[in-house]
């Protein structure tokens, strides 16, 4: 290894970004190189004296303050959006019942029976989703390109899969994986909501929705059903199920599921 | 003022704990891009009101401090450097290569070991000088890399460039601050010119002025 290498190279050796073999060589070079030896000590002691030049500056005492203040307008335009929500035509029943963590699940465009103790399919087959999201299986296909998720369902699920799409720009993709609920095949869709995870199933189950509880949110119709303390949050699309479960405020789930594309 | 729901006062205390403690740095970098005072607090008042906004957007375990210079770069970017665009990016010093062997062995032994608080002093005094006379582009990738210590994943995310480009940008806006420092180093006679150095780049004059005020 050459004195000129080591030299052009001594910065990256320094802020130790060389991949771990060129930097073994370098360090066996500089123990035998005075001259290099030199580059390398003023290289570092050139850095310190850099950042305590130029770095180090405070803010000055006002500064927090007036941004606090800035932040204090967002917040308030936050409150009154989540004020909007909460006043839209909806029926609540048991809302205070639900703690503010409760988990919730939304099943978007299915079709289910109640799960009313008689009915052991529905019930089973709310518990089954739930259970799918708590598990948190692995996915078999990740983001990136909707239309690999397209292409990954093929074949294994009767209908068509796409992620659905959301304006929230909270709501990221994260991947996808074929599952099962019940005996029926299903497509388990993994979303990130500010850094909570929302499970998107989509599987045809035309019983999901009968006897749900039925509201309307941004003039969409939705079905759900309270399950111990989650929310299982339905809207039907062309015949097929789209299921989410996530750890959101019923709120929330409510107002995703209603603007959710599920269809091109 | 209406009270707040709960989730959003807790998002809030989550976001000044986690902002707070880097408020000195977004400041810091602020002067040092912005020059002035006034617009430094001003970016920075925009950079954490936009981090608040995108704060879900946060990737839990990764660098705060790296995500928060980022948004401060786009900000400065978008909104302080497009009323000055002509104030160059690439010309002077940024266009001209930059050597390797630009200094001698006993300029570096005189930047490495000043003597004492004065020299010390004087070096700090002439860096910053250096520093500012650095294009907007070396300027931050010396903050990100050599205050901030910034990995060259982060820099490159925070430039948004790639981690190749980090490499040679930073090694070049290195060379410069050192050039810059060692030419006016010598003019003020801190350190001794480099003599039988082809690569030297000082000039012949300064190296009289400085042997005439010396004897």
């Amino acid at each position: 290894m050459s004195c000129k290498l080591v030299r052009r190279h001594l910065g990256a050796f320094v802020d130790g970004e060389l991949d771990p073999a060129s930097q073994i060589e370098f360090e066996r070079h500089l123990e035998a190189c005075s001259g290099c030896q030199e580059h390398l000590s003023f290289e570092r002691s050139f850095r310190q004296q850099t950042r305590d030049s130029i770095g180090g500056t405070q803010a000055p005492e006002h500064l927090w303050g007036r941004a606090l203040h800035r932040l204090d307008e967002i917040d308030e335009t936050k409150t009154a959006r989540s004020a909007l929500i909460e006043i839209r035509p909806m029926r609540w029943k048991q809302t205070g019942l639900v703690a503010a963590a409760a988990a919730a699940l939304l099943i978007i465009g299915g079709v289910m029976r109640l799960p009313d103790g008689r009915d052991y399919q529905g019930a089973g087959m709310l518990q089954d989703v739930i259970d799918l999201h708590t598990k948190a299986l692995p996915s078999d296909v990740e983001a990136e390109a909707p239309q690999e998720v397209v292409r990954y369902f093929q074949g294994k699920t009767p209908f068509p899969v796409r992620p659905a799409q959301f304006e929230e720009p909270t709501m990221r993709f994260i991947g996808a994986r074929y599952i099962k609920v019940g005996t029926r095949p299903a497509a388990a869709l993994y979303y990130n909501h500010g850094g909570r995870r929302v499970t998107l199933l989509v599987f045809q189950s035309p019983e999901l929705v009968q006897n749900a509880q039925r509201t309307h949110v941004g003039g969409r119709e939705l079905y759900y059903h309270d399950v111990g303390g989650n929310v299982v949050t339905i809207r039907q699309h062309g015949g097929v199920n789209y299921a989410f479960f996530g750890d959101l405020d019923r709120p929330v789930l409510f107002q995703l599921a209603a603007n959710a594309r599920v269809a091109d | 003022m209406r009270r707040k729901p709960k989730k959003i006062a807790a998002e809030r205390r989550l976001f000044e704990a986690e902002a707070r403690p880097h408020l000195d740095t977004l400041y810091s970098t602020a002067l040092r891009l912005t020059r002035s005072p006034v617009d430094a607090e001003d970016l920075v008042q925009d950079t954490l009101v936009r981090a608040y906004r995108f704060y879900d957007r946060f990737e839990a375990g990764t660098n705060f401090k790296a995500w928060l210079l980022r948004i401060q770069m786009n900000a400065f970017v978008n909104r302080y450097r497009r009323s000055a665009r002509e104030r160059q990016v690439f010309d002077g010093a940024m266009a001209a290569p930059v050597g390797e062997g630009v200094m001698s062995r006993a300029t570096m032994r005189g930047l490495t070991d000043p003597v004492g608080d004065a020299q010390r002093q004087i070096i700090a005094r002439e860096i910053n000088r250096a520093f500012d006379q650095l294009s907007e582009d070396a300027r931050a990738m010396v903050l990100l890399a050599d205050v901030e210590e910034l990995s060259y994943k982060e820099i490159a995310e925070v430039m948004g460039c790639p981690i190749g480009t980090v490499m040679s940008r930073l090694h070049r806006a290195r060379k410069q601050l050192q050039l810059s420092l060692h030419q006016h180093a010598v003019q003020l006679g801190i350190i001794d010119a480099d003599d039988g150095d082809t690569e030297d780049p000082v000039s012949l004059e300064a190296f009289r002025s400085r042997k005439a005020v010396k004897s």
